[in-house]
């Protein structure tokens, strides 16, 4: 299994989730949220889906 | 040749500007867009003011995609990225059809067809030294920014689907190893976040190794990126060429005239940028540094995911008088041709070179024109088609799958290639997955694994044919004289 792993993020102030790239699950940056241009932490999620194939 | 054109420039006559009795002017994007401005099934204009931010852009070319039609639209009046008219009419959709991407580098609307690709490769072999002129003979040089002035916000840059981050250049950047005297030109999203400041994604592994040889150096890269140029400009920068080939060479022998090149705002010549472009953004990538990009809807008609991307600081700005402002129109029509007829005539030089009995490849658009490649054969004996597919991943690495037809099915006709597939597929023998054979860019999350598919007819077992209607049985038939005439109009 090498394909890019994703997970989404849901954003804490719009509640929209958009996809993520794995390297930024842990990486300590701000992700931006695409609808509503609020920055915040991967841990400040509303709600992570980090399901992936095996 | 071939040799020469690798390395560096001419300095050549200063080539005349368009006037009576002079030189032709070279070749730049308005000289393409009069080619096709009389036709309005390949060039509209909208008049109206667009908000490029807002989805009046793609809004208005999702709704020509739904009726399938796909022409290349200029806007007059859009908005740039601080909500003010902009000085640049915006052009977009430009490859958007097989007989445009044929006409751009002077073949005719016929030539359209299979071959395409293969006539497209021919001109890689063509390549023409640029040569270099003055900044005051170079029109993208006719107005120039620096400071604060170099301002990222005065484009009309587009938002183009509902989850990207925001407005995306989408054309292409220019670099150049360091200590080398080479070009790679690449299409690479930029992502404005400040007047002078945009986060970059970097897909193809040429340029990635530019960014590594200048990170490994602890040194910033200059980069010039490139907003409008001729359609034959970039069909050149989009082959499959080998580390070392000075783009600009192969640029000019599909634009069948020599790239003109100028000395760059800031780095003179060191860095040359292309003197009939319209637009050149002139910036550095500071090694190590990185932000956040995407999401962006991409080729695969997918969102790709957030991630880190390297950062272009700007330094100019230069544009020619009347300046047009190119985007793409990604995962649609032009952004798949843009790419897959090159790859159609790479894989095609590559299997003919290599085992002599291709016969024709395409790369559909069920595939996204990336990702899947019909290959038809002239098979002899068993093994011929997993040669090929194998020849082919290797060569084109972004392939997930390759399936494998006869002579007698048309790659460019989906409905047969799939008619191999369900009736001359065996899938224990016919199928074959390869393992961990990651592609430079896989979006999909799924794996590395990659597909070849055998949908050839077997030749070591009795079996049965396709029907056929006898073709003389066809010849004879007039249809004009066998059928009877409609009374009263069609029924």
């Amino acid at each position: 299994m090498t394909g890019m792993r994703l997970w989404w993020s849901t954003c804490p102030k719009c509640l929209k989730a958009f996809v993520v790239a794995w390297e930024l699950r842990h990486a300590k940056r701000k992700l931006i949220c695409p609808f509503c241009d609020h920055r915040y932490l991967p841990e400040q999620s509303a709600a992570v889906d980090e399901r992936h194939a095996d | 040749m071939q040799r020469d054109a690798r390395k560096a420039t001419n300095t050549a006559p200063q080539a005349s500007r368009r006037g009576p009795g002079r030189a032709r002017a070279p070749k730049s994007l308005a000289s393409y867009l009069d080619l096709i401005r009389g036709d309005p099934a390949e060039f509209r204009t909208v008049s109206r003011t667009v908000n490029p931010l807002n989805f009046d852009v793609t809004g208005l070319l999702g709704v020509l995609n739904q009726r399938r039609e796909y022409p290349t639209v200029q806007f007059n009046k859009p908005l740039d990225l601080h909500g003010k008219p902009s000085k640049f009419p915006l052009v977009t959709n430009l490859w958007a059809t097989r007989e445009r991407c044929a006409e751009a580098i002077g073949l005719a609307r016929s030539e359209a067809g299979a071959r395409l690709g293969s006539l497209l490769c021919e001109r890689i072999d063509r390549k023409l030294k640029p040569v270099v002129v003055g900044s005051k003979a170079a029109p993208v040089q006719e107005n120039v920014l620096t400071g604060k002035k170099a301002d990222l916000f005065i484009f009309p840059a587009v938002r183009h689907f509902e989850m990207d981050l925001g407005a995306v250049l989408t054309m292409g950047m220019i670099a150049k190893p360091p200590g080398e005297d080479f070009y790679n030109i690449t299409f690479v999203k930029a992502f404005p976040e400040a007047a002078q400041r945009a986060g970059l994604t970097v897909h193809t592994l040429h340029m990635s190794r530019i960014l590594r040889e200048f990170e490994g150096r602890k040194a910033r890269c200059p980069v010039a990126y490139v907003l409008g140029h001729h359609p034959a400009f970039w069909l050149g920068t989009l082959n499959n060429t080998p580390w070392g080939d000075n783009e600009y060479a192969t640029c000019g022998g599909f634009l069948q005239e020599p790239v003109r090149l100028a000395p760059s705002v800031t780095w003179g010549k060191d860095f040359l940028v292309p003197a009939d472009a319209e637009i050149v953004i002139e910036g550095e990538i500071d090694p190590g540094e990185r932000t956040v990009v995407n999401p962006f809807g991409d080729i695969t008609t997918q969102y790709q995911a957030q991630q880190l991307g390297p950062v272009m600081e700007v330094k100019a700005i230069t544009y020619r008088n009347g300046a047009l402002f190119q985007d793409v129109f990604s995962g649609h029509r032009e952004h798949m041709l843009l790419g897959s007829i090159p790859r159609e005539g790479t894989i095609f030089n590559h299997l003919r070179n290599k085992l002599g009995n291709v016969l024709g490849v395409h790369m559909p658009y069920s595939g996204c024109a990336r990702y899947t490649a019909y290959v038809s054969i002239r098979k002899t004996e068993e093994g011929q088609a997993k040669t090929a597919g194998l020849q082919a991943l290797a060569h084109v690495p972004n392939l997930y799958a390759v399936v494998v037809v006869d002579q007698d099915i048309d790659p460019f006709d989906e409905e047969q290639v799939l008619w191999a597939v369900n009736f001359q597929v065996e899938s224990r023998r016919d199928i074959t997955i390869i393992e961990n054979m990651r592609a430079p860019n896989d979006p999909r999350a799924l794996g590395s694994a990659r597909v070849i598919i055998d949908a050839t007819r077997p030749t070591h077992i009795a079996f049965p044919t396709r029907l056929k209607v006898p073709q003389p049985a066809m010849d004879r038939v007039k249809l004009g004289e066998w059928l009877d005439p409609v009374k009263g109009g069609a029924r």
